[in-house]
């Protein structure tokens, strides 16, 4: 079976569209979504009747969460004032913007989707703000996954997609404890991956094209799709309904400069 | 030189007294003295336990104290962090905990308890009451070897002092191989090197949670080296 998995449309209802005949053009048979539907983008509301229509299985993702719950995480969902502020704007508009009905899919949404061997999530398994970058320790990898029971951890939230092959791991635990013997065991882990999805609708891989995956049950095979659309419809939007411009600007280049997380591995506790 | 690391008073009075008696008595002087949280709890008296440990004697090490899964739940109980009324501590000592921890720990304690910090970077260790997770988080010798190992990367220590289960141990994490490969739109990156540093979680034991028996760490920075002590009162 082949599956499309897109994540973090934020708004962008002509990425979606871009992004959905690509995926037909491909011929996959089910489509997962890892949320953000909302946030940054003019469109929202279109976009969830959009996924909602398709019926696409949808995890939760933090703009999506930030919506139903209001805006309440601790200080690490901006990692600067300035950042803040614009997130602030862009979060009040879309909360001011959707349809009820819109917000009671957006708090339906579960954190997490299974299929056999698959696992589906917006960040991580342990948060929708926690972002699995590329190069974070491959042992604290290897923990989300196996965290999941599954072979393959599919997230987004980073918008620049990537495949991670974990293979041949191996732990050594040698335990100490008063009046018992010592204890070694050895820990062995087979070929666990991450496939990061992308982003549909704001990429930030450094081209403005939109991006998903498409993956191959039946032969594990993982294929990072990149799809031109017209940007510049999306851009003039956001600068038409208010939006701040920079999301226009960066939406243009696919890139994020401002608002780079200082932590990507701090965990919210709200 | 050494410290002293001690968790799980739990309002324990008579336990703590005997383990600040046996730490005068370590030939090897302590010069750091850290109580890793649940400085309160259902085994005592937990003003005057707070009161002790505020108020070290002339000559007393003044302890370095850190927020526990009981100073947790007196945060919830008075409306100050996390869930509201304690579900917790509800279902783990149903309504008389509830009502016993409400009753024994003043307002005035309280505002103390939540000026603590969360935990102690030290040196190369990290002394926390759970981990960096969670103040729940109970790291024990039978918690699954990646879950240890991630354990440590987040702390970004070499040694993680928790107290949470209140057993005493040292585990020694050490990753071996593991073959992490990048493709991005861009292509194959690199092969990284994952950090094969041998690291250990230390469990500090319990002061106050087992009746008579007294558990607790010394640790020498300069040797490294981890002791556990018991100590028996009455």
């Amino acid at each position: 079976m082949k599956l499309a998995v897109i994540s973090c449309i934020h708004g962008n209802y002509e990425a979606l569209n871009a992004v959905l005949s690509d995926i037909d053009d491909r011929k996959a048979d089910q489509i997962y979504c890892l949320g953000d539907l909302v946030g940054y983008g003019p469109h929202p509301n279109a976009v969830v009747e959009m996924i909602r229509s398709l019926d696409i299985p949808t995890c939760q993702g933090c703009w999506d969460e930030d919506i139903v719950e209001g805006l309440n995480a601790c200080e690490c969902s901006y990692p600067s004032q300035l950042a803040e502020q614009r997130g602030r704007v862009a979060h009040e508009w879309t909360n001011n913007t959707i349809h009820p009905e819109v917000r009671e899919y957006l708090a339906t949404l579960p954190m997490t989707l299974r299929l056999d061997n698959l696992c589906f999530v917006h960040g991580s398994p342990n948060s929708q703000h926690e972002y699995l970058l590329p190069s974070m320790d491959g042992f604290a990898a290897l923990e989300r996954i196996l965290s999941t029971d599954a072979d393959v951890l599919f997230c987004g939230h980073t918008h620049v997609p990537y495949v991670r092959n974990l293979e041949d791991g191996t732990l050594t635990v040698r335990v100490q404890q008063p009046g018992k013997d010592e204890l070694e065991t050895q820990f062995e882990t087979p070929l666990k991956q991450i496939v990061n999805a992308g982003s549909v609708g704001e990429p930030r891989h450094g081209r403005p094209n939109a991006t998903y995956v498409l993956y191959d049950t039946d032969t594990a095979q993982v294929e990072l799709r990149e799809v031109p659309y017209d940007y510049e419809l999306t851009c003039a939007a956001i600068i038409a309904k208010g939006l701040p411009p920079i999301f226009a600007w960066r939406l243009a280049r696919g890139m994020e400069f401002a608002e780079r997380a200082d932590d990507p591995s701090h965990v919210c506790q709200r | 030189m050494q410290w002293a690391i001690l968790s799980g008073i739990e309002g324990n009075l008579a336990a703590y007294e005997a383990v600040l008696q046996d730490i005068r008595r370590q030939r090897n002087p302590v010069a750091d003295l850290y109580i890793i949280g649940d400085v309160v709890g259902l085994k005592g008296d937990n003003e005057a336990t707070i009161e002790r440990v505020r108020s070290p004697r002339s000559g007393e090490l003044e302890p370095q104290v850190c927020i526990g899964w009981w100073e947790e739940q007196c945060f919830s109980l008075h409306g100050l962090s996390g869930l509201p009324d304690a579900p917790e501590l509800m279902a783990q000592f149903g309504g008389d905990g509830v009502k016993h921890l409400w009753k024994s720990v003043s307002r005035e304690s309280v505002g103390w308890l939540r000026s603590l910090h969360f935990g102690f970077h030290e040196l190369d260790c990290l002394l926390i009451h759970g981990s960096t997770v969670s103040y729940a988080d109970e790291l024990t010798p039978d918690t699954p070897a990646i879950q240890l190992c991630d354990r440590l990367i987040r702390a970004d220590a070499n040694t993680l002092f928790c107290g949470r289960s209140g057993l005493t141990f040292e585990c020694w994490v050490t990753p071996g191989k593991l073959r992490s490969t990048v493709t991005t739109l861009d292509g194959k990156q690199e092969p990284q090197e994952q950090g094969k540093t041998p690291r250990r979680v230390v469990g500090v034991g319990s002061v106050g949670r087992i009746p008579g028996q007294a558990t607790y760490t010394l640790y020498n920075p300069g040797s490294d080296r981890v002791t556990f002590n018991t100590v028996s009162y009455s």
